[in-house]
């Protein structure tokens, strides 16, 4: 690795935008090379449970009979928790064979994208972390310095994550408020296959992809999820830093307050836990993308720069992290092929970034996460929901009608103007 | 229901510990904190408070996840990644 031996191109971190970024490159012949800081390829990754697979239809050939997918996604719910009661609402996909999501592992998933790769060319080094990236006196990056060995290319490209410790250390970019990102915690339980179909009503290969709100995560404003996986499930919560501080809870505590709340507790019985995790999401999309993600010799790819969206009903994390990395090897092929590495001409990447897929997206939902911080949404609506639903499957002699269990269920909560108000900035922002 | 303790849960998950920490708090900074946010915020609990209201931090069972960094108001923690194959190690992610 030492010794004057000079790469094409230098990829900070083997997650998704970094692997694909090696894969990519590696198809056109460049000689890249995947720095991973793990141990192990996938070993510091950590996601809920959901991976959009048009990205790889599209451009990994193969892919569905060799990628470890866990199950298919046919049906869509969303719960909300009562303190003890809970309200679902299933959307089951019987119309269309077709199958646009699937749940995953990210480590396991990630050691086969790596794999997948390799095969084109690419090479993936994991135990490498990155101390530094290399300036000539003109500004220009030149090449990175890891564990005390310097190693020299003609491009460098960072997808080191959402936690961006490394671009802000060398002034690339600015730390992150607890405004503009959430902590996620997950936790990974182990069932049978057999348990798991029974339960959750389905058969082998067809998974739940479930979004929950209410008690507990409303005591942050979060929001929790569920995914079943082969012969396991997974549960979770995201909750946006700045909501931690006047919090009652503690974060540690509120994977177990979810998986024992009666609801998840009931569908998840006599499972074992086998892992406990946390890991930081990018919250506010529009601040997090707005930064430049290229300069002379370097580009951004993925999480680190602000490539994943949160569009309020789903969470596109892995598949635009991964169509980063593919916009990034055509913008350095280009300038390889003008031979020329400059600022300017890499902000090609950039307009290609904004007329994609990624930046349609921010530009949609740029909305969503302040709209999700209403305290409202998670408190008052949760509870009329909730309270409407007791009333009227609450039959006693007399059946209460509709309106007579809304305005039961509204009293002392929220005023009809207020929640007309609320309902038309949930229509604008989504 | 049994609620599993987070040392419990920490157990489960592979840490390859190096012998320096990869992150070091500037204690002096946070006798006039009022928040100690850190202690609510971090996923796996390694901040406490003892009786006389001093801040204890262990970086074993540290997730790298940076949400101490970010939550703290008076930027008294500096934080690094592990050095290349150590920390946290998730098998499933």
């Amino acid at each position: 690795m030492s010794g004057g031996e000079k790469f094409d191109v230098i990829v900070v971190g083997g997650g998704p935008s970094g692997i694909s970024t090696g894969y990519f490159l590696a198809k056109k012949g460049f000689d890249v090379v995947v720095l991973e800081r793990g141990e192990d390829i996938g070993t510091k990754n950590m996601f809920g449970g959901r991976i959009y697979s048009h990205v790889f239809d599209n451009y990994f050939p193969g892919w569905r009979s060799e990628a470890p997918i866990e199950r298919w996604v046919e049906r869509e719910k969303f719960t909300v928790l009562c303190k003890e009661d809970s309200i679902s609402i299933t959307f089951n996909k019987e119309s269309s064979s077709e199958h646009s999501s699937f749940t995953a592992f990210l480590s396991k998933f990630l050691k086969w994208m790596a794999n997948y790769a390799e095969s084109s060319g690419a090479l993936i080094l994991p135990g490498v972390k990155v101390d530094r990236i290399l300036f000539d006196e003109n500004g220009g990056v030149i090449g990175v310095e890891a564990g005390g060995d310097r190693l020299e290319s003609d491009y460098v490209v960072i997808g080191e994550g959402v936690n961006t410790v490394l671009l802000e250390a060398m002034g690339l970019k600015s730390r992150p408020s607890p405004d503009d990102v959430a902590v996620g915690v997950k936790e990974v339980i182990k069932l049978s296959r057999n348990v798991i179909n029974q339960r959750f009503g389905l058969e082998d290969g067809e998974g739940i992809a479930e979004f929950l709100i209410g008690s507990p995560v409303n005591k942050f404003y979060g929001g929790g999820f569920l995914y079943t996986m082969d012969e396991y499930v997974t549960i979770g919560a995201v909750v946006k830093l700045r909501h931690i501080y006047d919090a009652e809870l503690n974060i540690m505590d509120l994977a177990e307050l979810l998986r024992t709340h009666k609801y998840i507790y009931g569908l998840l019985r006599e499972g074992t836990l086998v892992e406990y995790s946390a890991h930081l999401v990018g919250e506010n999309v529009s601040k997090l993308y707005s930064g430049k993600p290229y300069g002379d010799g370097y580009l951004i790819v993925g999480d680190a720069a602000g490539t994943l969206i949160n569009t309020g009903f789903t969470i596109r994390g892995v598949d635009y992290a991964v169509e980063s990395g593919r916009l990034a090897s055509i913008a350095i092929e280009k300038s390889h092929s003008d031979g020329d590495r400059s600022e300017k001409h890499l902000s090609y990447y950039k307009r290609l970034l904004d007329a994609s897929i990624i930046g349609r997206s921010v530009k949609k939902f740029s909305r969503v996460s302040s709209l999700l911080s209403n305290p409202r949404i998670h408190h008052q609506y949760v509870d009329l929901t909730c309270e409407l639903f007791s009333q009227i499957y609450s039959v006693g002699e007399e059946s209460p009608s509709l309106r007579e269990a809304f305005n039961m269920a509204k009293r002392g909560r929220v005023g009809l103007l207020r929640m007309l108000l609320d309902l038309i900035n949930v229509w604008r922002s989504l | 229901m049994d609620i599993l303790s987070v040392e419990k849960r920490l157990s489960l998950v592979r840490f390859r510990i190096h012998e320096k920490p990869h992150i070091v708090i500037d204690v002096s900074k946070c006798e006039e904190c009022d928040y100690k946010v850190c202690v609510k915020a971090c996923p796996a609990g390694l901040f406490s408070i003892d009786d006389e209201g001093r801040l204890h931090f262990n970086y074993e069972g540290c997730f790298e996840c940076g949400t101490c960094r970010i939550v703290c108001p008076n930027e008294a923690i500096s934080w690094e990644y592990p050095p290349g194959g150590f920390g946290v190690s998730l098998g499933f992610g």
